[in-house]
């Protein structure tokens, strides 16, 4: 065996074991939802696709699969202008300690998500609001604000700063420089960062866990709920759901951005 | 113009006749671009008054001049085609929007991109990004032309169309442009006049030719072209001829500094192309001046050889030697004696 063989062979097995990690849980998820028995397994017991028709029924899931998009619509609407801003701001003009707001906006990765999670609790029940769906969009939005920002500011800092020149020169007044310029040349990394948001959302379990009651119950955590009791196949079928849209918002980043800009931010 | 303690623009008045093509020469941190940006209203004088037709226009915004510019690194709008990008002067300065794609159609048929407006930027070559600056610079009909080096990251050949290209725009528009560079040869070759600038101020303020043929001072006579300067002490002046010698040898040029008077130090320029070259023991036949040398080094330039010469009877002095005969090229080599030779009316004399 030659020298670039052996290395393309040791190659090749790393690939395949990376791809087999990463994609093992999904499959496992997918084949365990198509199951025609009444308990979860891998591979699974014959085909069917009578537990999707199960989490079609199932008003709870529904109810709960409602709430979290409407958990990820309040973050990501919040995350749009603030993130938007901040992202220009930190990017573009020198702002006073930029350093240190940068450090500040990256705290939320720092701070164990259980420690912003009990934070949070207090602060929305000390305000009454505990329970409600608002409190767990905004909450979404500040533990995941760094990746909206960083979208926005790995397209402005692209950006020439002549550009808000030109657009002077060109006769156009402040207000129309920032939407007819500034604002479609960071898009890309809006939509970048919005989609990010919105999954992010979508998926967030563990600080969801501590903001909802039972009235409330976003669907990760009725997922978890349900495995505490009993686990069905019904709750692969909705995993597999909940994937396809995370998958579903990947594909519209890729049609409407590429997903380079998003693999370039910083 | 002062940043903190710094005075980037000290003293700088100039005016400009309308349809003229003026520009600012000098090295990087002369001022010239904070000229040009407080002119485009991007920065606010901290001191004097800036007129366009006449009109005190320190307090009009960017925005409200009439001024087109082009940028160094063009700032076209990346997300707009080549015709977005020449319309959006017109759009926002209000233009009859029945007439827009028809003056953009003309602007760039002007720049010789008809056809090419449906491009996105980065579709073009850097040359075509260049005119399509060019024509959003134009299209609205501005009072005045701004360019700020932009053909400085352009390949020599480009560069050198666009130039010629530049020339030819500003003459058919007849608009009057400043244009800012730190190339003594696109200043020689563009401009109407030029301004060469060091320090925040105007050293000179003269038509090309003139520029470089009686340099005001020395730094005039070093930033454009290549200059030898041969340090001395006057020994007598009469008008405009100065005598003064260099470690004993007496020489003589011109000078239009008054102010130069006997015993002064001073310091004689003279242009690489005014000096002749001969071997050893040649003889230079009409040249007031002759000086035996060696040669240090030679470069070969295509079109030219450069030669350094050392003169030890001028204390050392190094100087340099353009040698333009296709017939003795490289006729000398490192080491060989050389005689140089030129005239006292192409040596001038500026204070030290």
């Amino acid at each position: 065996m030659t020298d670039s063989t052996s290395k393309t062979v040791v190659l090749w097995l790393f690939v395949a074991a990376a791809l087999v990690t990463l994609s093992a849980p999904t499959i496992v998820v997918l084949g365990a939802s198509f199951t025609a028995g009444n308990i979860i397994t891998f591979p699974p017991d014959g085909l069917s696709l009578k537990w999707y028709g199960a989490i079609a029924q199932a008003s709870d899931l529904r109810q709960a699969f409602l709430r979290s998009l409407i958990v990820a619509a309040i973050c990501t609407a919040v995350a749009i202008p603030v993130g938007t801003l901040a992202g220009i701001a930190l990017a573009k003009y020198r702002v006073r300690f930029a350093r240190s707001i940068q450090i500040y906006l990256l705290l939320p990765f720092t701070i164990p998500l259980i420690g912003s999670g009990i934070g949070m609790m207090l602060v929305f029940g000390e305000m009454g609001v505990l329970g409600r769906l608002w409190p767990v969009g905004i909450a979404c939005c500040v533990i995941n604000l760094p990746f909206m920002i960083w979208a926005v500011t790995a397209s402005a800092s692209n950006l020439s700063p002549d550009l808000e020149l030109a657009a002077a020169n060109c006769g156009a007044p402040p207000l129309q420089r920032f939407l007819y310029i500034t604002l479609p040349a960071v898009l890309p990394g809006v939509i970048t960062g919005s989609l990010l948001m919105f999954i992010l959302a979508l998926n967030e379990f563990l600080v969801s866990l501590l903001l909802v009651d039972a009235r409330s119950v976003t669907l990760p955590v009725q997922i978890y709920n349900s495995i505490r009791s009993i686990i069905t196949p019904d709750l692969a079928a909705i995993s597999v759901v909940f994937i396809a849209c995370a998958g579903l918002a990947i594909a519209l980043l890729d049609r409407l951005v590429g997903l380079d800009i998003f693999l370039k931010s910083k | 113009m002062v940043f903190g303690n710094v005075h980037a623009v000290r003293a700088a008045s100039f005016d400009l006749p309308r349809g003229r093509f003026l520009t600012i020469l000098g090295p990087s941190g002369s001022g010239k671009t904070t000229l040009l940006r407080m002119i485009a209203g991007f920065d606010r004088p901290t001191g004097g008054e800036i007129f366009i037709n006449g009109e005190p226009v320190n307090a009009v915004p960017p925005h409200r001049r009439a001024i087109g510019m082009v940028f160094q690194k063009l700032a076209l709008f990346p997300h707009m085609t080549a015709a977005e990008n020449v319309a959006f002067p017109l759009k926002m300065r209000r233009h009859d929007a029945r007439l827009i794609p028809q003056k953009v159609e003309r602007y760039l048929d002007l720049v010789r991109l008809g056809g090419y407006g449906g491009r996105r930027i980065n579709e073009l070559s850097g040359g075509q990004q260049q005119r399509v600056a060019i024509a959003r610079a134009l299209v609205f009909e501005p009072d005045l032309l701004l360019l700020d080096e932009p053909l400085a990251a352009l390949d020599r050949k480009l560069r050198e169309e666009m130039q010629l290209e530049f020339r030819r725009i500003q003459k058919e528009l007849g608009v009057t442009t400043i244009n800012v560079t730190h190339d003594q040869r696109e200043a020689l070759v563009v401009s109407d006049e030029i301004i060469v600038m060091d320090g925040g101020t105007i050293q000179q303020k003269a038509r090309p030719v003139d520029a470089y043929r009686a340099p005001s001072n020395a730094f005039v006579a070093n930033f454009i072209g290549v200059t030898n300067f041969i340090a001395g002490r006057v020994t007598e002046v009469a008008a405009p001829r100065v005598a003064f010698e260099a470690n004993g040898v007496p020489l003589a040029g011109l000078s239009a500094d008054a102010a130069l008077v006997a015993g002064m130090p001073c310091a004689g320029a003279l242009r690489a192309e005014q000096v002749r070259i001969a071997a050893g023991n040649g003889r230079l036949d009409g040249l007031e001046t002759v000086v035996d040398g060696h040669v240090v080094d030679c470069i070969f330039e295509g079109e030219r050889v450069v030669y350094e010469i050392r003169v030890p009877a001028l204390a050392d002095t190094l100087m340099r030697v353009f040698d333009h005969d296709p017939e003795s090229h490289l006729q000398f080599g490192p080491g060989d004696a050389v005689r140089l030779g030129w005239n006292a009316r192409d040596m001038h004399v500026f204070q030290k």
